[in-house]
C-alpha cells in the first residue's frame, strides 16, 4: 500500500471530527426548520388514525 | 394460504423452490464426506416439502381484486408463530447452558452435539435471529403497511422473507450442533449459509423500498427509518465481516479473509453494531410504533427522535472498538471507540426518554394494561443498559469487566430487559389486530408473564454484576507479598452460587415465554372458532374504516 | 402530474437509503482502514512459524467444540494479567490467524501461553475429563476426540486455501501436508522427518495421544494447544525491552 500510515490515521482523526461536527448540525437544522414542522406533526398523529385498509381515504385530513 | 397467491405467484414459487432443491441436491452430492452433505439434504427437503404444498393448491381458483384493497397480513401472521416458536427453544437451550456452568455433568455423556461449546451458539442465534429476528420481520412488515398506508407490493417476496431467512436459521442451528461454525461471535453460520442470507436481505430491503415508493403518506414515519437502518446496516456489517474463502465447494469449512489484530477489529465493529443495529435499531422501529399505538398517546417529540436516529446511526459504528481495550489494537483506535461509547449515551437517553414522556399522562394505562407495561420496562431497561454499555466502554472500568459475567450480565439486561420485552409487549397488541380479536386470549396470563419475565430478568441480572465483579476483582486481588491472591480455580468455585442463580433467572423468564406462546395459540384458536370477525374489530383500527 | 409525484417519492426514499448507508459506513471506515496499513507499524516477529497441518487441523478442532466462547487466547496489557497467564499478547501473534481467536470471555483461564505448560498425558486426560485433574472445573469432557480418526487427506487444500489468504505456506508443505500430519503424530514414521525440515526445529514430533497407530482429533488438538504461544518468542523479548 502507498499510502503511509500515520497520514490514513491523521486523515482518520481529523476529518472524522469535521464530518461529526457537521453532520450534527445538519441533522440540528432539518429537524427544526420551520417548513418541516407540518410534516412531523401530521406524521406523529398519523399513526393514531383509525384506519384498516390501504390507500388515501385519509388524505387532505 | 397458498391459495390467495395469484397463479402466476404459484408458479413463481415453484421455480425458485425448483431452483433452490438443485443447490440442496449440488450441495449433498458436492460436500459428501462433509457435514456440508448435511445441509444440502436439509435444502432439499425443505424446498420438495414445500414444493409439494404449492402443487396441492395450484390449481385452486385465483383470489379476486378484492384482495388489494387490504393489508397483506398472512407472511406477519406467521412469522409471529415463528417467533415464538424460536423463543422458546432458543431460551431452553439458554437455560441448558446456564446449568452446564452449575453442574458440568448435565448433559449427554460423550455426545458432542449436546456439549457446551456447541449448544451455547444454538442459544446465542435462535433467541437473536430466530426470535428477534422473525419478530423484527414480521412487525416490519405490519408496521410498513400500516405507515405507508400501502399494500405490500407482490404476495410471494414476503414469503421468500420469511421462509428464506427460517431456512438460514434452521441450517444456523442444525450446523453448530454439528460444529460448523466460523468462530465469529453472532456470525458463527459458515459460507453458504452467508451467501443465502444476503440473497434473502436483498429481497427484505426490495420489499421495504418498493412499499416506500407506494405509499401515500408525504412523509415517512419514523419507525420505517428504523427498520430502514436495521436492513441497510446489517447487510454492510454481514457482507464484511463474513468475507472469507471456503476451502473448496466440496467444504463447509472456510477460513476469514482478515488475520490477527484486523480481523478483531472487523468482527467486533460488526459484533457492536449487531447489537447497534440488529438489537436496538430494529427494536426501537417497534417501540416508536406500537408503544404510542397502544397507549394512543403521540410520541412525545418526533423532532428528538429523528435527532436520536441519526445520532445511533452515526455514533455506534465508531463504538465497536471498546472489546478491545488493552489487546493489542492500538491505542488511538481504543480511545476513539471509547469516546464514541460514552457520547452515545445522548441520543440512546433520548429515545429512552421519549418513550417515557410519551407516557406522561397515561400512567393509569400502564398500571392496568401489563402490555403497556412490557414496552414501558422495556424503556427503562434500554435506558439502564445504554448507560451500563457507555460506562463499561470507559478503559479504567473495562480492564475490570471485560471477560467476566459483568458483560454477560450487560448483555442479558439488553436482551431480557429491552429486546425480549419490547418484543413480547409489541407481539401482545399486535396478535389481536392481526386475528381481528378484541384482545389476547387471557389478559391474566398477560400479567403473569409479565411478573415472570421482570422476575426473571432481575435475578438474571443482578446474579451476573455479582459474579462478574467479584471475578474481576478476585483475579486483580494481590496478597501482603506481592503475589496473587487467588489461582484462577478459586474464582470459578466462588460463581457457584451465582451460576444457579443465573439458570433460575432464565428459568422463570423461558416459563413466562412459554406462557406467552400459550395466550398467543390459544388467541388464535379463538380467532378459529369464531371466524365471524368479532364486533368492533379490533380496539384501535376499529370499525370505523369508512366515513371518517 | 402524478407521475411526476411518484417519482420524486421513490427518489426521496432512495436518497434517503444512501444517508443511512453513508453516515453509518464511515465510523467502519475510519476505524478499520488504518488497520490494513498497520503492518508498517506491527512489532516484527522474524522468527515467527507457521501452523503444521496437523496443528491447523487443531485450531480447526478447537473452533468446531467451540473453546473460544470460554478460553481467551489475549493477554492484556494489565500486570495481573501478565504475572497470572505471560508476556501479554502482541499483533504479530496473530497475523497467521484466519480468524483470530482473541475471545471474549474467560470462563476457563486465559489459553495464550498455554504450550509447554502441561505434558501431553495431562491434556489428554484434561480432555478426556476435566474434573479427573481438575476436580472444581466446570469444563465439558471431549471423550470423541480420542475416539474419531483425524480426516487429514484434505489437509493440503486447507493449507492452500490458507495460503490464498495471506499466509506463506509453500508448494511443498501444501504437497505434503497430509503426510506431514502422519508424521507430526508418530516419530516412528518414516514421514515424521520432513515435518521438522519444512516447520523447523523447533516443532513437536510426538505421539500426543499416545496411540503411535492412529491419527486422531486428539492428537491434532494437543498438538495445537501445545503450540499456543510457541510460535515466535516477539512476546517474551518485548516484555524483557519493556523491564530494561
Amino acid at each position: 500500500m502507498d499510502i503511509d500510515h500515520y497520514s490514513v490515521v491523521a486523515f482518520a482523526k481529523s476529518w472524522g471530527l469535521f464530518y461529526l461536527i457537521a453532520l450534527a448540525v445538519g441533522v440540528t437544522v432539518y429537524a427544526f426548520w420551520p417548513g418541516n414542522r407540518k410534516r412531523f406533526d401530521r406524521a406523529k398523529k398519523s399513526i393514531l388514525d383509525k384506519d384498516d385498509r390501504p390507500g388515501g381515504e385519509n388524505d387532505g385530513n | 394460504m397458498i391459495s390467495r397467491l395469484t397463479v402466476s405467484e404459484r408458479h413463481l414459487a415453484l421455480f425458485v423452490l425448483g431452483a433452490l432443491a438443485l443447490a440442496g441436491l449440488a450441495m449433498a452430492v458436492g460436500g459428501r464426506g462433509d457435514p456440508l452433505a448435511v445441509h444440502g439434504v436439509i435444502v432439499l427437503a425443505a424446498s420438495l416439502g414445500l414444493g409439494f404444498l404449492v402443487l396441492s393448491a395450484l390449481f385452486s381458483p385465483e383470489p379476486g381484486e378484492s384482495r388489494l384493497a387490504e393489508y397483506y397480513d398472512d407472511p406477519t401472521k406467521a412469522g409471529i408463530v415463528l417467533s415464538l416458536a424460536w423463543a422458546v427453544v432458543g431460551m431452553f437451550f439458554g437455560v441448558w447452558v446456564a446449568a452446564l456452568l452449575a453442574w458440568p455433568e448435565l448433559t449427554f455423556v460423550d455426545s458432542a452435539w449436546a456439549s457446551f461449546g456447541r449448544i451455547r451458539p444454538v442459544h446465542t442465534s435462535g433467541v437473536i435471529f430466530g426470535f428477534g429476528g422473525n419478530a423484527l420481520i414480521a412487525t416490519s412488515f405490519h408496521v410498513l403497511q400500516r405507515t405507508c398506508r400501502a399494500r405490500l407490493p407482490d404476495q410471494f417476496s414476503p414469503w421468500f422473507v420469511l421462509i428464506g431467512y427460517n431456512l438460514f436459521c434452521v441450517i444456523a442451528a442444525s450446523g453448530y450442533l454439528m460444529g460448523m461454525t466460523q468462530s465469529k461471535e453472532y456470525a458463527e453460520p459458515e459460507w453458504y449459509a452467508d451467501i443465502w442470507l444476503v440473497i434473502v436481505w436483498v429481497v427484505y430491503f426490495l420489499i421495504y423500498i418498493r412499499t416506500l415508493a407506494r405509499r401515500k403518506e408525504p412523509h415517512i414515519y419514523v419507525a420505517n427509518w428504523y427498520y430502514m437502518a436495521f436492513i441497510l446496516v446489517v447487510a454492510v456489517l454481514h457482507i464484511v465481516n463474513n468475507l472469507a474463502l471456503p476451502v473448496s465447494f466440496g467444504h463447509a469449512k472456510s477460513y476469514s479473509l482478515f488475520s490477527g489484530v484486523q480481523d478483531a477489529m472487523t468482527q467486533w465493529w460488526y459484533g457492536h453494531n449487531a447489537v447497534a443495529f440488529f438489537l436496538t435499531a430494529g427494536f426501537l422501529g417497534m417501540m416508536y410504533y406500537y408503544l404510542p399505538k397502544r397507549a394512543e398517546r403521540p410520541i412525545f417529540s418526533y423532532r428528538l427522535s429523528i435527532i436520536s436516529f441519526w445520532g445511533i446511526t452515526f455514533m455506534y459504528m465508531w463504538a465497536g472498538a471498546h472489546h478491545l481495550h488493552y489487546t493489542a489494537l492500538p491505542q488511538w483506535v481504543q480511545t476513539l471507540g471509547m469516546t464514541f461509547s460514552v457520547v452515545l449515551l445522548v441520543p440512546s437517553w433520548a429515545s429512552a426518554g421519549n418513550a417515557l414522556a410519551t407516557l406522561n399522562g397515561a400512567w393509569h394505562k400502564v398500571r392496568d394494561d401489563a402490555t403497556l407495561r412490557f414496552m414501558m420496562v422495556a424503556a427503562v431497561f434500554y435506558g439502564l443498559s445504554t448507560f451500563e454499555g457507555s460506562f463499561m466502554a470507559i478503559r479504567a472500568v473495562n480492564s475490570l469487566s471485560h471477560y467476566t459475567d459483568w458483560t454477560v450480565g450487560h448483555v442479558h439486561a439488553g436482551a431480557l430487559g429491552w429486546v425480549a420485552m419490547i418484543t413480547f409487549g409489541s407481539l401482545y397488541a399486535l396478535v389481536p389486530w392481526m386475528w381481528k380479536q378484541e384482545r389476547m386470549y387471557s389478559p391474566k396470563l398477560i400479567e403473569v408473564h409479565f411478573w415472570l419475565a421482570l422476575a426473571g430478568t432481575v435475578v438474571y441480572v443482578f446474579a451476573m454484576w455479582n459474579s462478574g465483579i467479584i471475578q474481576g476483582l478476585m483475579w486483580r486481588t494481590y496478597n501482603d507479598s506481592g503475589t496473587l491472591a487467588y489461582s484462577f480455580i478459586d474464582s470459578l468455585v466462588a460463581m457457584h452460587p451465582y451460576y444457579i442463580a443465573r439458570a433460575f433467572g432464565g428459568l422463570l423468564f423461558l416459563t413466562g415465554a412459554v406462557v406467552c406462546s400459550y395466550n398467543v395459540w390459544m388467541t388464535i384458536r379463538m380467532a378459529r372458532v369464531a371466524r365471524v370477525p368479532a364486533k368492533g374489530d379490533v380496539p384501535l383500527y376499529g370499525a370505523a374504516q369508512a366515513g371518517e | 402530474m402524478k407521475e411526476f409525484f411518484h417519482r420524486r417519492i421513490e427518489r426521496n426514499a432512495i436518497g434517503f437509503v444512501l444517508a443511512i448507508v453513508g453516515v453509518a459506513s464511515i465510523g467502519g471506515l475510519v476505524e478499520i482502514a488504518p488497520l490494513f496499513t498497520i503492518h508498517e507499524t506491527v512489532e516484527a516477529a522474524p522468527d515467527m512459524r507457521l501452523y503444521t497441518p496437523l496443528e491447523l487441523a487443531g485450531r480447526n478442532l478447537y473452533i468446531r467444540e467451540g473453546c473460544y466462547a470460554c478460553h481467551s487466547q489475549m493477554i492484556r496489557t494489565l500486570r495481573d494479567e501478565v504475572e497470572r497467564y505471560g508476556p501479554y499478547s502482541l499483533a504479530a501473534e496473530s497475523q497467521y490467524d484466519h480468524p483470530m481467536l482473541w475471545g471474549s470471555k474467560r470462563t476457563g483461564p486465559d489459553l495464550a501461553r498455554l504450550g509447554a505448560k502441561y505434558s501431553d498425558a495431562w491434556h489428554v486426560a484434561h480432555l478426556i475429563n476435566p474434573r479427573d485433574v481438575v476436580p472444581e472445573s466446570v469444563m465439558p469432557r471431549y471423550g470423541w476426540l480420542q475416539r474419531n480418526p483425524l480426516r487429514i487427506d484434505d489437509l493440503g487444500e486447507h493449507l492452500a486455501a490458507q495460503r490464498a489468504v495471506g499466509v506463506p505456506y509453500t508448494d511443498a508443505m501444501i504437497e505434503n501436508a497430509t503426510a506431514d500430519a502422519r508424521g507430526q503424530a508418530n516419530p516412528e514414521a518414516a514421514e515424521s522427518s520432513g515435518v521438522t525440515e519444512r516447520y523447523g526445529e523447533a516443532t513437536n514430533v510426538r505421539v500426543f495421544d499416545g496411540n503411535p497407530s492412529l491419527v486422531t482429533e486428539m492428537d491434532a488438538l494437543v498438538a495445537y494447544l501445545q503450540v499456543l504461544g510457541q510460535l515466535t518468542g516477539a512476546a517474551h523479548q518485548e516484555t524483557a525491552g519493556r523491564q530494561e
